[in-house]
């Protein structure tokens, strides 16, 4: 083990650069993935015709493969239909479809664990439909939500290391190279490598526990 | 329930023969890309650039250098030559990182224009794409301590002790070539190497570019004796590029006669190629 030359100047810019990349796609991820969750765990929630039957085989359909697979598939198998995408977006394109089908089951969970009361109570008090779900159960789903997608965005923060398959330069793919450079860097590298994605990931909870004791 | 089994599997269906429909397009799109030379002589001019896909991880051959960007290794060297061959300047070059599992598709994709990356010919493969002359010849071989009785494969008995990786053809192969030799798997290169320097071994086998590599990192020890199995490696391009197959052969039949592959082979591998 070498852990002097493997923590070289160099070596340690050369991980950050590839956590620069991890982040940027996980972040992206998180964001769209969260917003197709979103639609698509309302639209089943509120049974809109045929787009909730679309829904439901898209997330069945999803959630059921490795997203192994889908990251291939966006990397060779699009372009052989004409559609061409960098290796960043075929990362990020993945990650939104297979986390936005996750996602939408924890959405649509946590509407329906909104007391039917509630629903009741907003109708009746003249709310339409969609007021009602935009001004009672959406503030009181999302609320919570927010344990079940945190854990959500830290598996998918995890999972952007699958890219190292189609050779995305993110921080496995980085640490693939120096661990290339000498056997004796294996062990330090992949212990730094492991405590920066503990280090990201934790923060991630952390600030997550301090959205939920805010909004409780 | 019922109905909505019935309506998930209809509409699977449905799905992928939307999707089997979309492929059948894309197939023949690409087809007569193909048929055109999507990756022939003529592209590679025109775009006044060659595309070649390398490893990015794997050491003598194609390795990053962190502080520099730059890729490195034998494998750049060769793919520099023909990039001068059929160009006229060395630099004229593009590198896209390949790996043994993503080679084949980007190449068929007409991402690159061919494969440099330690890929040993086989019969298999060939059935894929079409393979330029050996341009490295690989093999079994043996790395041990500097000093050490043994020279080569005549000197393992069975009273030896190989070290190798778990599961490997070159297990396998030892075994057979030394009936009743004692062999240790590791489950990596690394553990086996360490063992080696602990002295848990005679030898430690498998394919003589990765036991270059190692010796490249640790002077005391050496890559003794010729290999003793054949794993030619091969520039691979797409099926029926038979113009593109010609260039390279003519660069490494140039090289070879010049001297300059002799130069590459010990610039990288430290010792002159075998006659």
């Amino acid at each position: 083990m070498d852990f002097a030359g493997a923590y070289s100047a160099d070596n340690l810019k050369f991980l950050l650069d590839g956590l620069y990349v991890t982040l940027i796609v996980a972040f992206t991820a998180i964001i769209l993935s969260f917003l197709l969750g979103c639609i698509i765990g309302v639209v089943r929630y509120a049974k809109v015709p045929v787009l909730s039957q679309i829904s439901f085989v898209f997330v069945e359909l999803i959630r059921n493969l490795p997203l192994l697979l889908i990251i291939f598939f966006m990397r060779f198998a699009l372009p052989e239909v004409g559609i061409k995408l960098g290796l960043m977006t075929a990362a990020i394109a993945a990650l939104t479809i297979f986390e936005g089908a996750m996602i939408s089951e924890i959405v649509r969970g946590g509407l329906t664990s909104v007391d039917k009361g509630q629903i009741e109570a907003g109708r009746s008090s003249g709310l339409t439909g969609v007021q009602t779900l935009w001004h009672i159960v959406l503030p009181q789903g999302l609320r919570r939500m927010v344990p079940p997608l945190v854990s959500q965005f830290i598996s998918l923060l995890k999972d952007t290391s699958l890219a190292v398959i189609i050779s995305l330069a993110e921080l496995m793919h980085n640490a693939g190279i120096i661990i290339g450079h000498g056997y004796n860097y294996t062990i330090p590298t992949l212990l730094l490598v492991a405590l920066i994605y503990f280090t990201v990931n934790y923060l991630l909870s952390v600030l997550s526990k301090r959205l939920e004791t805010k909004n409780a | 329930m019922k109905k909505s089994w019935k309506l998930l599997s209809v509409m699977m269906v449905v799905a992928l023969f939307i999707l089997a429909g979309c492929g059948n397009n894309g197939n023949n799109a690409g087809g007569s890309n193909a048929a055109a030379g999507e990756g022939g002589l003529a592209a590679i001019k025109e775009r006044g650039k060659l595309q070649v896909g390398v490893k990015f991880d794997t050491k003598l051959f194609g390795l990053k250098d962190p502080s520099s960007g730059q890729v490195e290794g034998f494998d750049i060297d060769i793919s520099k030559a023909i990039a001068k061959h059929i160009l006229g300047d060395e630099n004229a070059i593009e590198l896209k990182e390949v790996t043994s599992k993503t080679r084949i598709p980007m190449l068929n994709n007409g991402e690159i224009d061919m494969v440099v990356a330690t890929m040993t010919i086989t019969e298999e493969r060939k059935k894929e794409v079409d393979f330029s002359d050996v341009y490295f010849q690989a093999g079994q071989s043996l790395l041990v301590k500097k000093g050490s009785p043994v020279k080569g494969l005549a000197d393992i008995t069975k009273d030896s002790t190989v070290l190798g990786s778990k599961g490997s053809t070159s297990v396998k192969n030892i075994k057979e070539k030394v009936p009743g030799v004692t062999v240790l798997e590791f489950d990596n290169y690394q553990d086996a190497f360490t063992a080696l320097k602990t002295g848990k071994g005679d030898a430690l086998t498998t394919d003589d570019s990765i036991l270059y590599g190692m010796a490249a990192q640790d002077p005391n020890y050496e890559v003794v004796g010729e290999p003793f199995t054949d794993e030619p490696y091969g520039i691979a391009v797409q099926k029926g590029n038979s113009e593109v197959v010609k260039a390279i052969n003519d660069t490494l039949a140039e090289l070879k006669s010049s001297g300059e592959y002799d130069k590459i082979y010990e610039k990288w591998i430290g010792k002159a190629p075998a006659k």
